[in-house]
């Protein structure tokens, strides 16, 4: 068992100093959770432990040795947002990638004992399905969860896991750190950089906030409650009291879908108004998201129909960033008018770039978008950034029906309140609002209804002032 | 081992930092465009490295504005086919088709003329027509019938050499005493494909005056804060000044007008409207975004496979047009007259990613990098490196090249 102590660790790209001599010191045996805003430093602290980046300046020790990361140690393990696995391979292989084979004879696996070891790797993480199955087909969480047994298999003692419960459903969230409460009980250390404040809480013993590449707040969990964690992590001042809502939902339909069927989803039957926001959740592989690009138009329906009120356009927020919403290469100006270009183009059809510009720094200011450089590369941005520069690119369209999918997957509480604070102005707007999440705070925070969508068709609709947490995750 | 090692090796610019916020949109503008910058003319320094060696080392039989000018009009077809790859390139496509299309092209506005006799206008509208539907086969079997782009167009390929074959009976297509002839403004010494004919130096002029009054207004918008608008003004006015008489004094760019053939400027003029195209229009940006991530396109209200199919509609065209200049050229077609122009082809749209630096396809990159290849190639040929080596210099500038700068990009910006 050994400590991990960081001092004066320092990295900056370019001109930007993302970590300015940060100080942290990991006793063994402890769950940690790293908080801060996004661009804060924490994933880049996780880089430079994992050998992915190297620091400028600072110490870092494992134990009594001075090393540069701890990168190519089997008691160290990192699992990333996007965790590593192949889709296309069986649990078994996935468990076995990088790992020296078991072979019976010359080149020849040992594929029994392959099986049997993955079976009970997996079974350490509470995971109790066939090792066969290819993880392609496994919900989010039980994904996480094999990532997990992995680094397990491999002897790790040491967890690093970055933001991985971001991308899960509530319930496959809790199951994922519930396995790593019970390692961490077992005597391993594990770091876990979230941005779910109750998650943090709950399952960590001590919590540390990075701002602005320093430890901002280093507390026991034990000692802290949710609205002074919360006021750690924000730093900044958020837009104000969210306004109250001087209207309810109208009466006029913007959105009508009728038995629709598409992908998983269907037969759905929903309304949206006009200044009215809908939420739907559910859990992966629920068909949840298809009923949302039905929704936008984005697939057709195999049966049903979805109308739109004559006149409104629509458009919608994807429910991955990274796949469906930017492009990597592309500028931010570029990514943000691309749903609204024929604005800016002059008679003889050409773009006016001047007024796109100056649109776009408008934009930019808006959204708060950091760097706030029209120029900048999507895929530099960090991931509150990326969802801002997406909801421009929205925005630019002028749409009557917002379809905004896991809208704050990933972003900070900041970022978090900035958004939902947009989205109330959307709708005092007169906008009518699709929000499909499966992040329950979504729903409490925007919506004026929800429903729980379960084997590709949403549930009764319930008010939300009169529906509660737990009463939501029964029909889940 | 030390946590503080100095190999700085800055990886991705997860641009993230807190502290950025704080710099306004022009100083970080600027931060990226001078660095971006610097690492593309390592790229264009290196060429234009070698061409001062190769002055130094042959004299006037390289440093010849005329004869480097010839060696432009003469691959003029292949810079076109780069600019045909371009545009489906950019589409994240791979047209492999082109040169024989442009082998097809050629065949067909020779031998449409001298052996059946057509009316010349009618020969170049069934050529650009068959262009069209070349590219619009490869589009629809991309698109429609999701094919491998590879393989599609490598099989298209084979179809159009295959036809031209066929048509010219496998052997080679001339006007002879007794055929039809070629119209004297297209083919000979002095016409279209001559390099004896120039370009109306009037409207290279007048493009170039463009140039420097767009300097001018580009100088005049990055005015520093604290400068007065007038006096930045005149500053912007006087550099463009000087730049100009350098250019007319130092350069003597009346010499480099000069030397533009119609080729040339036809080249140039297709130029002007594919970057017109490409880089001010929706049309290129919907383009560059279904290249970038279709999905991501198609979810954003952009129809991917219809812009996709218009890209290879276009590159069909071009190719098409490199055929018919080549034709305009040569006078004449031999088998396989294009099938050694795929390489430097794709070579000039890949140089263009880091000649310019921008890190993307780009068409005053494809036609910089295309020449720089055909001048590295030619001085060893003047140099008396026997020509057949072009094939094994072309191949290693275009990976060195790209390596190089793609390693550097890296280092800079770090990935």
């Amino acid at each position: 068992m050994t400590t991990i102590s960081i001092s004066g660790l320092r990295k900056s790209f370019g001109p930007n100093e993302v970590l300015r001599g940060l100080d942290l010191e990991i006793p063994p045996g402890e769950f940690v959770g790293l908080m801060g805003p996004n661009g804060a430093g924490k994933s880049t602290l996780l880089k430079i432990l994992g050998g992915i980046y190297r620091a400028d300046a600072g110490e870092l020790r494992y134990g009594e040795e001075r090393v540069a990361s701890l990168a190519e140690r089997p008691e160290v393990g990192f699992i990333h947002q996007d965790l590593g696995l192949i889709d296309d391979l069986d649990i078994v292989a996935n468990l076995r990638l990088g790992e020296p084979p078991m072979r019976i004879l010359g080149p020849l696996l040992d594929a029994r004992r392959e099986r049997k070891e993955a079976r009970e790797a997996i079974e350490r993480v509470g995971l109790n399905i066939a090792v066969e199955t290819q993880v392609g087909e496994l919900a989010p969480g039980e994904k996480a969860l094999v990532a997990v047994a992995r680094l397990l298999q491999r002897g790790a003692s040491v967890l690093f896991i970055d933001e991985a419960t971001s991308t899960l459903p509530p319930q496959d969230a809790r199951r994922l750190i519930s396995s790593l409460t019970a390692t961490a009980g077992k005597g391993a250390t594990v770091v876990m950089v979230s941005h779910k404040l109750s998650e943090i809480l709950d399952a960590t013993q001590r919590v540390v906030v990075i701002l602005d590449g320093k430890i901002a707040a280093d507390a026991r969990s034990a000692d802290l409650d949710r609205d002074e964690l919360a006021r750690m992590v924000v730093a900044r001042e958020t837009r104000g009291e969210r306004p109250r809502r001087t209207r309810g939902p109208g009466q006029e339909e913007v959105l009508r879908m009728r038995a629709a069927c598409a992908g998983r989803a269907g037969p759905v039957d929903l309304a949206v108004h006009r200044a009215e926001v809908v939420g739907l959740t559910g859990l992966a592989g629920s068909g949840l998201h298809d009923v949302a690009y039905m929704a936008a138009g984005a697939v057709s329906c195999r049966s049903g129909e979805v109308t739109v009120a004559t006149g409104v356009r629509r458009a919608m927020v994807p429910p991955n960033r990274e796949s469906q919403g930017g492009f990597a290469d592309l500028s931010t100006a570029a990514n943000m008018t691309l749903s609204a270009l024929s604005d800016w183009r002059r008679p003889g059809r050409l773009l006016n770039g001047r007024a796109e510009r100056r649109d776009v720094v408008e934009m930019v200011e808006r959204l708060d978008v950091r760097p706030p450089d029209p120029e900048a590369e999507f895929g530099t941005l960090s991931g509150g950034n990326k969802q801002k520069v997406i909801f421009g690119r929205v925005l630019f369209r002028r749409p009557g029906l917002y379809i905004l999918c896991e809208p704050t997957r990933g972003v900070d509480v900041a970022t978090r309140a900035d958004l939902y604070h947009l989205i109330d102005e959307l709708r005092e707007d007169g906008a009518g609002i699709l929000v499909v999440t499966s992040d329950f705070e979504d729903l409490f925070a925007v919506c004026d209804r929800i429903s729980v969508v379960e084997s590709g068709r949403p549930g009764e609709f319930l008010s939300v002032d009169e529906t509660t947490a737990e009463q939501l995750e029964a029909f889940i | 081992m030390s946590a503080n090692a100095s190999v700085a090796d800055p990886p991705a610019p997860d641009r993230t930092p807190a502290g950025e916020g704080r710099k306004g949109a022009r100083g970080a503008a600027a931060t990226a465009f001078s660095s971006k910058r610097f690492q593309g003319s390592i790229t264009f320094l290196a060429f234009i490295a070698i061409f001062i060696g190769y002055g130094l080392w042959l004299g006037e039989k390289f440093a010849n504005i005329d004869a480097r000018a010839l060696d432009i009009h003469q691959n003029t077809p292949v810079l076109l086919l780069g600019l045909a790859v371009l545009v489906t390139l950019i589409a994240g496509q791979f047209d492999l088709s082109v040169a024989s299309m442009a082998t097809l092209t050629t065949y067909l506005v020779i031998g449409l003329k001298v052996n059946q006799g057509w009316p010349f206008a009618l020969v170049l509208g069934v050529c650009i027509l068959i262009g069209l539907i070349g590219g619009l086969v490869n589009g629809l079997l991309v698109v429609r019938c999701h094919v491998n782009t590879f393989i599609a167009t490598l099989g298209t390929g084979g179809i159009f050499a295959g036809l031209a074959s066929v048509y010219g009976k496998g052997g080679q297509l001339a006007p002879t005493g007794d055929s039809h002839q070629l119209p004297s403004w297209f083919s000979g010494t002095t016409s279209l494909g001559g390099f004896g004919e120039k370009f109306p130096a009037v409207v290279l002029w007048i493009g170039l005056c463009a140039v420097a009054v767009f300097l001018f207004l580009a100088l005049r918008r990055l005015r520093p804060p604290g400068r007065s608008e007038a006096v930045w003004t005149a500053v912007s006015a006087a550099i463009v000044a000087v730049l100009a008489v350098l250019a007319l004094t130092v350069l003597k760019i009346q010499h480099y007008v000069d030397a533009v053939s119609w080729t040339i400027g036809i080249l140039i003029v297709v130029a002007v409207l594919l970057w017109t195209l490409l880089d001010h229009t929706t049309y290129g940006r919907y383009l560059r975004a279904v290249g970038s991530n279709a999905e991501a396109a198609r979810l954003a209200g952009v129809k991917p496979g219809k812009e996709t199919i218009k890209a290879f509609v276009l590159g069909g065209l071009l190719a098409s047009f490199a055929g018919i200049l080549l034709g305009a050229n040569q006078g004449s077609a031999s088998p396989e007259v294009a099938a050694g122009f795929l390489l430097p082809a794709f070579a000039a749209a890949f140089l263009s990613t880091v000649v310019l630096s921008t890190g993307r396809f780009n068409v005053w990159g494809t036609l910089i990098g295309g020449i720089f290849l055909v001048w590295v190639g030619q001085g060893l040929v003047v140099g008396g490196v026997p020509f057949t080596w072009t094939g094994v210099v072309n191949g290693f500038v275009l990976v060195l090249a790209v390596a190089i700068s793609t390693v550097l990009r890296r280092r800079g910006a770090g990935r």
